[in-house]
């Protein structure tokens, strides 16, 4: 067997045997599962303590009976507004409204509470108030109930994207998302597949079996083979968690409905997760099997870069702390693409999106994004994954360089500018 | 590249080492200069030398670990590379395994590395840890071990794939008396069927033992050279040393007479290197009126400690001198 093939098998299979592998595998999507959990109870909560209690000094003396709401309690208020004052502030109403006479002509209602303008006046309140002045000011002009709600009657909207080859597809939102859970995984994924191979590569050579190992084979093949057998070990970490992704898939449809405001929807906040997403159009969105096929070109794409470099850098420090201050270069377009994906989300076509989606450093995961979203065109495709392939290929030979003189090299800390030696000696 | 045989396990080819004007050069500092030898197989050459001498940079350059900046270093005929690399065995001086490996895997794994299939290095490992009386360590952790052992696993690793050239860098190091001769007896074996040895180590009593010949680095260079008979015959038979019991007030006395420098002294020992034209008997004679009794007075060969020191300090003393004159002009 080859020797960078013995690394890899080696480092596979007393990874994938590892309680960390272990542990990380089962409990990443019990975490994540937990996660939404927690948020889906904070948010139920929220509404559940909707019980709220509005005093109401209605000047107009018509807009009180005309609040309606089924967890908002209007009453009117008996005492002067110094003493309601005092009430907001124990806490014994939520807040009060001061209603002016002339309010159907467009007089500002004042809500007072201890939280300004909270959650609660931007959300039911603000709505409740306004049907109320609205359904006052249809009675005021002898508007005829059944034309007002002709006219008010709910315009649906919802977008279709046109692609290539002319399978047009509906509910952009669930692509985005879809996108954006992909991208996030890369992230993820480059990042802590990447500090275990450095982790690896310092760890070797702090137990100075580094030395055994170049003894026996060329330190480009170990090099090669530790981030391969690591790379594998996180295919098969990635795999196990899309095929649970993909058994909970229906469980997307809960995460939408939990991260999409209702109101925006038009429709109250209480509103249940299946009607927002009846409002929003959902459905599980059929994904080309070409995304996924994408999805890991790009994983192990990035990974390889990236991999590469951490490894060059592990090989230069001797512990940890030593290897923050040149880790910073590598990070940075890692960082700069997962904070640039909600633009790219937004806009997938414009020319930022384009662009991060074709440099090596940043392409994974913008690229990603793109691909789940639109018909990214297959020149972009291409010559981003041809400059993947090149940049590859560079980083595996500088990083072979650096780890060669950085194995063996004992006792400062490098700078980058000692990397650079090392690369330009070597 | 020569037309080398197949290997066989059993009859392993014999193959010279040949370093030759080999140079390395670190940042400002010459490690290896113009340095040349040759090991022989079935004989064990020993690499000595102060610390920072120059002999873990020659022996990263045997093992190709890294590559000289000039010079040529070949074994059996073939400039040392991967093809060589599989064909020896190093052990380095800092010890290196994977704490959380198992030991089988471990010696697995070193013997794919260096060509055995994953079924020879098990049968291998298997083999040589019955004879190392370990066998039950195979599926423990290394850090699960004492010092001793992992010294004894990292030694194994090292000889698994039976090399042909064995390069031993302080091999006896935390090894009991017992380990210790159990490791020795095995080097033995090795250099018996022919392997190639090269063995860098400061204690001199195991060099004595085990080397047939002897290469001497300091500051880069070689400053003694030659088999280890050779090597002694040089330093002539002028070491004189005398174990007593009680009164060594003659110690002094030999010194003050000018027939001999003392070397080394403790309360019932002396060791004196004899001036020219010293008689020994005459030092016997002062001996003899003052100690208690007389144990041992034997005229010999210059220890090597004796020698490594007396070869070391010439060169390091006359770059002294030469680096007082420089700042002197």
């Amino acid at each position: 067997m080859n020797k960078m093939m013995v690394i890899a098998r080696s480092e596979f299979m007393t990874r994938v045997r590892s309680r960390w592998f272990i542990l990380t595998t089962l409990l990443g999507p019990i975490a994540l599962i937990g996660f939404f959990v927690v948020v889906a109870l904070v948010s139920i909560n929220s509404l559940e303590t909707g019980e709220q209690e509005i005093a109401v000094v209605d000047n107009s003396g018509v807009l009180l009976s005309r609040l309606e709401h089924d967890q908002i309690t209007f009453t009117r208020a008996t005492e002067p507004p110094d003493s309601l004052r005092q009430h907001v502030l124990r806490g014994d109403i939520d807040g009060f409204l001061v209603i002016p006479d002339d309010v159907s002509n467009g007089e500002e209602i004042v809500w007072y509470s201890d939280s300004g303008g909270g959650s609660l006046m931007n959300g039911d309140l603000r709505g409740t108030l306004r049907s109320a002045v609205r359904a006052l000011r249809v009675d005021e002009q002898e508007v005829d109930p059944v034309v007002y709600d002709a006219i008010t009657a709910d315009v649906p909207i919802s977008s279709v994207q046109l692609t290539q080859d002319g399978d047009e597809r509906g509910n952009v939102g669930a692509y985005a998302v879809i996108g954006g859970i992909m991208g996030f995984l890369l992230y993820m994924a480059m990042l802590i597949y990447g500090s275990v191979v450095m982790q690896g590569v310092m760890q070797e050579k702090q137990n100075r079996v580094v030395e055994i190992m170049v003894s026996s084979l060329r330190p480009s093949e170990l090099l090669m083979g530790k981030v391969l057998g690591i790379g594998a070990m996180g295919l098969v970490q990635m795999t196990f968690w899309a095929i649970l992704i993909a058994g909970g898939t229906l469980l997307s449809g809960v995460i939408v409905g939990l991260v999409v405001d209702p109101v925006s929807v038009q429709l109250p906040a209480s509103a249940s997760n299946q009607e927002v997403l009846a409002a929003m159009d959902f459905q599980i969105p059929a994904l080309d099997p070409i995304v996924f096929v994408l999805f890991v070109v790009y994983f192990l794409g990035g990974y390889l870069l990236y991999a590469t470099l951490f490894a060059a850098i592990g090989s230069s420090v001797e512990q940890q702390q030593d290897a923050q201050g040149i880790m910073l270069p590598v990070m940075l377009p890692i960082i700069l693409s997962i904070m640039f994906m909600q633009t790219v989300i937004e806009k997938p076509d414009s020319t930022l999106a384009v662009v991060l989606s074709l440099i090596p450093f940043t392409s994974p995961i913008p690229m990603v994004v793109r691909v789940a979203m639109i018909d990214v065109p297959v020149w972009e495709l291409t010559a981003s994954l041809a400059l993947m392939v090149l940049f590859i290929y560079g980083a595996i030979w500088m990083a072979g360089r650096i780890y060669r003189v950085g194995i063996l090299s004992y006792g400062k800390k490098p700078t980058l500018r000692d990397l650079a030696r090392w690369v330009r000696q070597a | 590249m020569s037309g080398s045989t197949v290997p066989n396990l059993n009859n392993p080819p014999m193959h010279t080492l040949n370093v030759e004007e080999v140079r390395k050069q670190y940042e400002d500092t010459l490690a290896v200069d113009n340095v040349s030898f040759e090991a022989r197989p079935g004989r064990i050459l020993g690499l000595l030398g102060p610390n920072g001498a120059g002999k873990s940079s020659t022996i990263r350059m045997i093992t190709y670990i890294t590559t000289p900046d000039a010079g040529r270093i070949r074994f059996g005929g073939e400039e040392v590379g991967p093809g060589t690399q599989s064909r020896m065995g190093y052990l380095p001086e800092e010890r290196g395994l994977y704490p959380k490996m198992k030991v089988g895997e471990q010696l697995v794994l070193f013997g794919e590395l260096k060509g055995l299939t994953r079924q020879q290095a098990k049968d291998q490992a298997a083999a040589w840890l019955d004879r190392f009386d370990a066998r039950s360590w195979v599926d423990k952790a290394t850090n699960e071990l004492s010092k001793g052992m992992q010294q004894k696993i990292q030694f194994i690793a090292t000889i698994l794939h039976r090399p042909e050239l064995l390069i031993l860098d302080e091999p006896f190091g935390g090894l009991d008396p017992i380990n210790a001769d159990l490791l020795q007896s095995v080097i033995m074996e090795l250099k018996d069927s022919g392997c190639t040895i090269v063995f860098a180590s400061h204690r001199m009593e195991q060099v004595e033992q085990l080397c047939d010949d002897i290469c001497l680095v300091s500051k880069g260079q070689i400053v003694l050279q030659g088999t280890l008979n050779e090597v002694k015959k040089r330093f002539g038979r002028n070491t004189l040393e005398i174990d007593f019991e009680d009164g060594d007030a003659f110690i002094d006395k030999v010194e003050a007479s000018g027939s001999a420098r003392v070397s080394a002294r403790s309360r019932r020992h002396a060791q004196f290197q004899l001036a020219e034209g010293a008689r020994p008997r005459d030092i016997l004679n002062l001996a003899l009126s003052d100690v208690g009794e007389l144990i041992r007075f034997e005229l010999m060969e210059l220890p090597m400690r004796e020698i490594f020191v007396q070869a070391v300090t010439r060169t390091q003393g006359a770059d002294a001198v030469a680096e007082n004159a420089g700042g002197a002009a």
